[in-house]
């Protein structure tokens, strides 16, 4: 007898290949601003510390059509870049034990599709999943590290510890049983030092311990994929661009 | 492909296929027409975002749909086998049985088919509006073989099996609760399946069909919603009386409620032949000038071969407008894409809607009308779909 594969967050191999690419996002451009996202970077700068910020761009093609691009470039004259994971991995992790105090973030599920879309979190911190549509939903995700399928009737909380961080390789995959165009990503971090992009495409990434890292950008709904060697010294700011193109979407893992 | 490539491909399918009209054309890009680069596109209002493998309908511009916007849909999962040595039984009720191999199905006469198919639940919400696509099956038609086989008398139906199986409970929670490991399974008379010019398909678009589109050999039943068009089929078996599977019998079954002399009654009916339906896949506009902003509608109709006959648009509580049915590229299974020039529409906020008229004269309902209000399954979701959208001034 066969064996028979389950079905992934995307319910085929295609999806199960996107899965595995580790690709991101969130709320839509036009959407409100999300309110529960803000991503716990820490207080004041420090003089220990440094800083990296900048723009994430996307340049289009007009022979290259991006079919995701109207849901996340505002202005394609500009080409600011929303729902892109920007994130400092550092050369050598910390063997510092965590003292970040978990918090929780929200996710609606409204208008058939999880509102944001993209979210980065520390490890131990929780997501609430809501569902504001008069329609039964369903949260499920399958990963190593924690796999989960809940039903969402309307006006339903489900509340998840993300307990391990997936960091950028392994974002949580997070989708609706019914409603299979309904996709998330729950990026789960073992440091601070990340931000997902608003509609303005900016980041800035404060309080970074010094040292040497890759500064990494993922968009996983658009399937993008950008990444540079940057260092960080103390007291300083640096300011990257990311700039990206058709070149960049649906590269394979470098 | 290069659009020469597809054009001669589309007029070989159509010679052999059951296709008309394709003849002396001289064929465009298969895009759809009269959209100019002033044109920008308008994001209908509170709609999901398409994910991949799914059609986007505000970038359709393709009348072959791409892979990467085509759906799958199983419900005892993607089954995982070797199709080296992959074998095709036909079975049952016949003279002579057969076991083909992929080489020996594609030894024999290979036929295009050119068919928009559909999900019956395609259009049943907001989250589901995406699964339907159009393509150019390539394979062997399945009558002469089963003629080859020899229907015995007594043959009334033909079941198909999937290689996928799965273990269904029936009367579950209750005391004749039973579980039975079963194929998946569609079934067509003998009638239909000797007259609807089924294919036998190992290719979609020129290409080895995906894995999870059902290679090797998928079932091909042009103008039927997606579910009789079976995956991974592994066995044919001829029976002499009716196949009731879970997707014959039991799911995939539409209850709705008809009026006789004044009282509804219920009926259920197995899911069959896809309905006369129509869309507004893209509105654009220009820039505002005295009269107002330039609109046009762009979309697709699709029945189950009858023939679409015209399509109307309707803005907000306006008249009905004849829109303009692309002439090429046409088959009798695909959809045809339709464009409007709405004039110059007011800023703000408007609702745009289509529907379909066949050949007969039928007209595709609106979610009121009775046929789709008295529907109390999701299946068969072919009401009008009116889009929202706003225009800045």
């Amino acid at each position: 007898m066969q064996k028979t594969r389950q079905r992934r967050p995307l319910g085929n191999p295609i999806g199960a290949i996107v899965f595995l690419l580790a690709v991101t996002t969130f709320a839509a451009v036009n959407a409100e601003e999300p309110q529960t996202t803000e991503t716990p970077t820490g207080s004041e700068a420090s003089q220990d510390a440094g800083t990296v910020q900048g723009t994430v761009y996307y340049h289009p093609d007009p022979k290259r059509k991006w079919r995701y691009q109207r849901f996340y470039v505002k202005n394609s004259k500009v080409g600011q870049l929303a729902e892109a994971v920007v994130v400092l991995t550092p050369e050598k992790r910390s063997r510092e034990k965590s003292t970040h105090k978990p918090q929780t973030v929200t996710v609606d599920q409204k208008n058939f599709q999880f509102t944001p879309e993209t979210t980065a979190i520390q490890a131990g911190d929780r997501v609430k999943f809501l569902n504001s549509d008069n329609q039964v939903h369903n949260v499920r995700s399958y990963h190593p590290f924690r796999s989960f399928n809940v039903s969402m009737p309307a006006g339903k909380e489900h509340v998840e510890t993300f307990a391990k961080a997936g960091r950028i390789k392994r974002p949580y995959q997070i989708g609706c049983v019914y409603h299979s165009s309904m996709r998330a990503w729950i990026y789960v971090f073992d440091h601070p030092n990340f931000q997902v992009t608003k509609t303005d495409g900016q980041f800035e990434l404060k309080n970074v311990p010094p040292g040497k890292y890759k500064l990494e950008m993922v968009h996983p709904a658009g399937e993008l994929q950008w990444s540079q060697e940057i260092e960080v010294n103390a007291g300083k700011t640096e300011t990257v661009d990311i700039n990206v193109s058709p070149d960049d979407v649906n590269k394979k893992d470098s | 492909m290069t659009d020469q490539q597809t054009r001669r491909d589309i007029l070989k399918a159509g010679a052999t296929g059951m296709t008309a009209a394709l003849a002396q054309m001289s064929l465009p890009s298969f895009v759809f027409p009269a959209q100019t680069e002033d044109e920008d596109l308008v994001p209908f209002l509170d709609m999901p975002r398409t994910g991949p493998n799914r059609l986007d309908w505000e970038t359709l511009d393709e009348w072959l749909t791409p892979q990467d916007q085509v759906f799958s849909v199983q419900h005892y999962g993607v089954p995982e086998f070797e199709t080296e040595g992959f074998q095709l039984e036909i079975t049952g009720l016949v003279e002579k049985p057969q076991t083909l191999s992929l080489d020996d199905i594609k030894a024999m006469p290979k036929q295009d088919q050119l068919m928009t198919l559909e999900c019956s639940g395609n259009g049943a919400s907001k989250g589901f509006m995406n699964a339907v696509y159009n393509s150019k099956w390539t394979g062997t038609p399945l009558a002469p073989i089963l003629k080859q086989c020899g229907l015995k008398p007594e043959a009334k139906e033909i079941v198909f099996f999937g290689v996928d199986r799965k273990e269904e409970t029936l009367r579950k929670d209750t005391k004749r609760e039973l579980k039975v490991e079963v194929p998946f399974g569609r079934s067509l008379s003998v009638e239909d399946a000797m007259n609807l010019n089924l294919l036998l398909a190992y290719e979609r678009n020129g290409e080895p069909i995906e894995h999870r589109n059902g290679a090797p050999i998928r079932l091909i039943v042009p103008g039927w919603y997606g579910i009789a068009n079976v995956k991974w089929l592994k066995r044919i078996e001829v029976r002499d009386r009716r196949y009731m599977g879970r997707y014959m019998g039991r799911d995939y079954v539409t209850v709705r409620g008809e009026r006789k002399d004044g009282e509804v009654v219920f009926v259920e009916s197995s899911v069959t032949r896809m309905n006369l339906k129509s869309i507004v896949a893209r509105v654009t506009r220009q820039a505002t000038d005295d009269k107002g902003v330039p609109v046009k509608a762009y979309g697709a109709a699709w029945d189950d071969g009858t023939g679409v006959k015209q399509v109307e648009v309707k803005v907000d509580d306006g008249p009905w407008q004849t829109a303009k049915l692309d002439e090429e590229p046409h088959a009798k299974f695909s959809w045809t894409f339709f464009s409007i020039d709405l004039g110059h529409l007011k800023p703000g906020k408007h609702t745009i809607v289509s529907r379909a008229i066949d050949v007969n004269g039928r007209i595709q309902p609106s979610a009121d009308d009775d046929e789709i209000a008295l529907k109390k399954t999701y299946w068969e979701a072919y009401q009008q779909w009116p889009r929202e959208i706003e225009l800045e001034s």
